[in-house]
């Protein structure tokens, strides 16, 4: 049975650029089910980011209704949302945006951390983590010290660690080589299918959309198709 | 989240900007330091000068002998009274004073007599201690005396020199004798530097005929933490009838002025502060805008606004416990040599008083708590003042805004 975890519905977002108004989302509406592996394509511009954006709560919309397993976002406070985004969503950037300061294990630790959890099981939980993505042994280096796909993994190390209901993934592979893209895809469909979190990333590189079980299409802001494969 | 940890390698981050940053705070840590303590120095010295050389802490007299100072206004019975006080934990000396004209190598001036009680004027005063050339009085030479700087130099003489006194004894008679200079006092007053005539107690009572009471006792705290006005009262409960008044009462005018010299101190630590915090707030603010990124990914994966404020202002906290840390290490212990060696401007501000006291040309450094603790909170208050507002500024970003600021 399909639980819906994320549901769009009817989702405008315009950006205003000075006396100019770019719609950048039209009217968007769609849901996401539990453990979905979902790919969000389409060309550049078309609106993808904007949509995670968007079910991160990192961006309101302009007009529709976002809820994540729910709760309707637009119902939440700052504190609420800042909670929200640290409980219940993992976020992969395309840059993969680690905190430079921290090694490999304080970054997947981080966000435990500010959960309050118990330095044991942060250990215990960050040390599964990184060996699941393959880090083991990495660690102590800092994002410097770091490949772009190791530190990817780290990104998903932190994303994962938490045990988030989903996980939004902003162009994940863009800055990686085939074949480290292809295992780090390898290690998101591992755990999705081990842990049943959900995915959804933003990508327009054809592996991608090879690999992802259902894949949304937008074009122009506007969902132009939505096929489950299998 | 482990803010201190963060902090402190944020801080390395940057290395040099850092470096500077603690640098300028250090600094400026140090000179407020030494010109604390140079300040505390001054204080402690006008005080001393006013309290430890010349007033005592408080002073007792008969009702009507300070706006009538008459040889015949006496306070009765003082030996029974310096034993109350030293019993209530005072230390307490009796004197006595007198006019007179004093003649020498055909020079003449008028003098200010006073008695001394050898064994508890040092208890009370340093007097005993500023003696510029020759010695302290003896009481085995009761013919000698001590005098005042410029007494001296009008009279023309110096040690062993002879000086005639004339004066009216309690009788009615006169009184004259002949006595030989035994030392010159350094500048410690006015009114003592130019008619101090100090002589052994026991002399002047049998010069000016006084056989019983004193003119004036003179009274110091043992305890010096014990609160003056306090003090004060235990002295007035204890000598019902006499005029009981505290060094402040006895010279507001000094008093008024070491007030203000307190808090002008304060003044000048804001100012020269002002000025490091905007070191720091332009250090912080570049420090915020070129982490701006950072700090929307870090609210991004759930950190909340307090969080950011506080890592930053947990950094500037950093910042400057180290600085302070290095301020205090340098400045201790040249604020300690000072406080021996003192800043000689005898070639500046020789013979230079204030409220008719002398002013010490060698300033000194004095390492009280105040001249310690003063510029360190003054730090942490303009650092934490100086990062309010880069801190409320990265606490406040819009996440998505953050991560695409370029």
């Amino acid at each position: 049975m399909d639980i819906p975890i994320i549901v769009l519905e009817n989702v405008t977002k315009v950006y205003h650029q000075g006396k100019i108004d770019v719609t950048a989302i039209d009217g968007f509406s769609v849901t996401v089910n539990k453990g979905d592996f979902t790919a969000l394509c389409g060309p550049s511009g078309s609106g993808k980011t904007t949509i995670l954006n968007i079910i991160g709560a990192l961006d309101v919309p302009t007009a529709g209704r976002v809820t994540l397993e729910g709760n309707d976002l637009a119902a939440l406070s700052r504190t609420a949302l800042s909670s929200m985004r640290r409980d219940r969503i993992g976020f992969v950037f395309q840059a993969y945006n680690l905190i430079p300061v921290l090694t490999a294990y304080e970054n997947a630790e981080f966000v435990l951390a500010l959960q309050g959890k118990p330095e044991k099981e942060r250990r215990a939980r960050v040390m599964e983590m990184l060996q699941e993505v393959g880090l083991e042994g990495l660690e102590n280096r800092r994002p410097e010290e770091l490949s772009g796909g190791q530190q990817q993994r780290v990104a998903i190390a932190r994303a994962m660690v938490t045990q988030p209901a989903v996980i939004l993934a902003d162009e994940p592979t863009a800055n990686l080589d085939s074949a480290t893209a292809a295992a780090l895809l390898t290690i998101m469909e591992h755990l999705n299918t081990v842990h049943g979190i959900t995915f959804l990333f933003s990508t327009h590189d054809q592996r991608v959309m090879d690999r992802a079980r259902r894949i949304i299409t937008l074009r122009d802001g506007k969902l132009a198709g939505d096929e489950r494969k299998g | 989240m482990k803010i201190i940890p963060i902090a402190l390698r944020n801080i390395s981050r940057k290395r040099v900007r850092s470096a500077i940053t603690i640098g300028s705070m250090a600094f400026a840590g140090f000179i407020m330091l030494f010109f604390a303590a140079l300040g505390q120095g001054m204080l402690y010295t006008m005080e001393q000068n006013a309290v430890g050389v010349y007033l005592g802490d408080i002073q007792i007299h008969a009702p009507g002998y300070r706006s009538d100072p008459d040889l015949y206004t006496r306070v009765p019975d003082p030996a029974a009274l310096v034993d109350k006080l030293e019993k209530a934990g005072f230390h307490a000396a009796p004197r006595l004073y007198g006019f007179g004209l004093a003649a020498a190598s055909g020079n003449s001036s008028g003098i200010w007599m006073r008695g001394v009680d050898l064994i508890r004027e040092p208890k009370v005063t340093l007097l005993d201690r500023q003696v510029m050339e020759g010695a302290w009085l003896s009481a085995d030479k009761p013919k000698e005396v001590v005098i005042g700087k410029k007494l001296a130099y009008t009279l023309g003489v110096k040690p062993g020199g002879e000086i005639v006194v004339v004066s009216q004894a309690a009788d009615g008679a006169m009184a004259n004798d002949i006595y030989h200079v035994r030392g010159i006092l350094k500048s410690v007053g006015d009114a003592v530097d130019q008619g101090g005539f100090l002589m052994v107690d026991a002399e002047f009572r049998r010069l000016m005929g006084v056989a019983e009471g004193t003119h004036e006792i003179a009274v110091a705290r043992v305890d010096k933490d014990r609160i003056l006005a306090e003090a004060a009262d235990t002295v007035a409960s204890l000598a019902p009838g006499m005029e009981v008044k505290t060094w402040r009462d006895l010279q507001p005018v000094l008093a008024k002025m070491i007030d203000v010299m307190d808090i002008s101190l304060l003044f000048m630590l804001f100012i020269a502060y002002s000025a490091v915090g905007m070191v720091i707030l332009n250090a912080t603010l570049m420090n915020v805008f070129e982490r701006i990124r950072e700090f929307g990914v870090m609210k991004a994966i759930g950190v909340t606004p307090p969080q950011v404020f506080s890592l930053i202002m947990a950094e500037a906290v950093l910042e400057a416990v180290i600085a302070n840390v290095l301020a205090l290490g340098a400045g201790i212990p040249v604020v300690r040599y000072f406080e021996v060696h003192g800043i000689d401007l005898s070639n500046f501000s020789s013979g230079a008083s204030l409220a008719g006291l002398a002013l010490d040309p060698v300033w000194y450094c004095k390492l009280n708590t105040k001249a310690l603790t003063m510029p360190v909170w003054f730090m942490f208050a303009v650092v934490l003042a100086a990062v309010i507002y880069p801190a409320m500024k990265a606490a406040l970003l819009k996440p998505l805004d953050a991560m695409h600021h370029q």
